[in-house]
């Protein structure tokens, strides 16, 4: 402000030294230079506050009628380089806008959030605790059944520890009538999603069963095991055979 | 005046600030090694799961069909696979149509451009001029190779052997 006022003075004092001709010559080109700082200023101080804007106004409506043509162009010039800057913030903030919501997309597609072979630890880990786990289950003779059934319970949790007791169950009395022995082995292992502390995983099975002392006989074994972290293992919640 | 000035710098610090930030955080996820890996982990996935339902599949009830489904062969297998499909001589017989009901990889090597499979598969398999489907399941164990860009190709395919029967199989050999 102190600047603005400094100016308009000066050139007021140009306009009152028109008659010397020398320095009136040097003058001259400051004078219009002054007119547009005020010019500026005064449409400045009319956006920041209407009312105080009367005084800037003064000053600037009676250069203008000095000047002409010549500033009637410049007039335009802070109105455009306002609307110029809010273009180019707009652009600046829709195209940052543009690159944090795609490089969140790409992070968060289901192929970004599936930590299968990308975390080879955590793919290890479940694949181990799922292997063992069905191996543990699905192993067993028929005087340790309870062990089994007990074991089945560190193991399986939700849907896959119902669908156990029901099938043991079923089959327990064949087993120690019978003398079954069945020996689980998970011989391939995949993962087909990890995401968190949530699995599924493909594993193929040979399940030998032996029958008293007859000659064992070996089947294969197809399953989509789902798992979850809890506490610090996995446990397996369903199981569909494929 | 120099306030409104300031102002507007000020903003269009920020605002570049904001975009900069913004493109970097862009192009880190897009050069990502990890989003990489899972991007070629799905796509291997995908064209392993398509490449072994063809070669579980053969439309043998007339010699052209059956000649054009080992064509098809040939174009899913690479290597050493796409040699010994391509001895098979085109001849009527059972056709089988294969579904794979799941699959996973158990490896994948990026740089290298090589992946394990395992798959279970559903083939039902219609004998010539039977009108029924007899089903059959089978548990596959395929060995891909990259070929292209997004190109996965089937360069070894066995059935996963029950222990103590082995017995090695070969992918549509029906």
């Amino acid at each position: 402000m102190t600047r603005l006022l400094r100016k308009t003075t000066g050139a007021d004092a140009g306009t009152d030294e028109e008659a010397p001709d020398a320095v009136g010559d040097d003058r001259q080109p400051e004078a219009p230079q002054a007119t547009e700082k005020d010019d500026k200023a005064a449409a400045n101080k009319d956006e920041a506050a209407d009312g105080s804007g009367e005084d800037g106004d003064g000053t600037g409506s009676a250069d203008r009628d000095g000047t002409g043509p010549a500033v009637s162009t410049r007039r335009f010039t802070p109105a455009w380089r306002k609307s110029a800057l809010a273009v180019v913030l707009i652009v600046l903030l829709l195209g940052g806008g543009w690159f944090f919501h795609t490089a969140h997309q790409l992070r968060s597609t289901p192929s970004a959030r599936n930590q299968a072979l990308t975390d080879t630890g955590s793919t290890t880990r479940v694949s181990g605790d799922v292997a063992e786990g069905l191996a543990r289950v699905f192993s067993y003779t028929p005087a340790e059944t309870d062990a089994a059934e007990r074991s089945a319970r560190t193991v399986l949790s939700g849907r896959a520890a119902r669908q156990y007791s029901d099938l043991l169950a079923q089959v327990r009395a064949n087993l120690v009538e019978q003398r079954i022995t069945l020996s689980t082995q998970a011989v391939r292992t995949g993962v087909i999603e990890l995401d968190g502390d949530s699995a599924r995983l493909l594993v193929f099975l040979d399940q030998t069963s032996r029958r008293d002392k007859a000659a064992a006989s070996t089947a294969a074994a197809q399953l989509t095991v789902t798992a979850k972290y809890q506490g610090d293992r996995w446990l397996i919640v369903d199981i569909k055979a494929r | 005046m120099k306030r409104a000035q300031a102002l507007g710098v000020a903003a269009l610090v920020v605002a570049l600030g904001f975009c900069g930030t913004g493109a970097w955080t862009y192009a880190q996820a897009r050069t990502d090694e990890e989003l990489a890996f899972g991007r070629e982990r799905d796509t291997a996935l995908a064209e392993g799961r398509n490449r072994i339902t063809v070669l579980n599949t053969l439309d043998a009830s007339t010699r052209e069909r059956a000649a054009a489904g080992i064509r098809a062969w040939r174009d899913a297998s690479t290597g050493p696979l796409r040699t010994e499909l391509g001895r098979t001589e085109a001849t009527v017989g059972a056709s089988a149509r294969a579904t794979v009901t799941e699959a996973a990889l158990t490896a994948l090597d990026v740089r290298a451009g090589t992946a394990k499979l395992i798959a279970t598969v559903r083939v039902d398999v219609t004998p010539r001029g039977a009108a029924t489907a007899t089903t059959d399941r089978k548990r596959l164990e395929a060995v891909l190779t990259r070929t292209g860009e997004n190109t996965w190709r089937v360069a070894a395919l066995s059935a996963v052997p029950v222990a103590g029967a082995e017995k090695g199989e070969e992918g549509g050999d029906e």
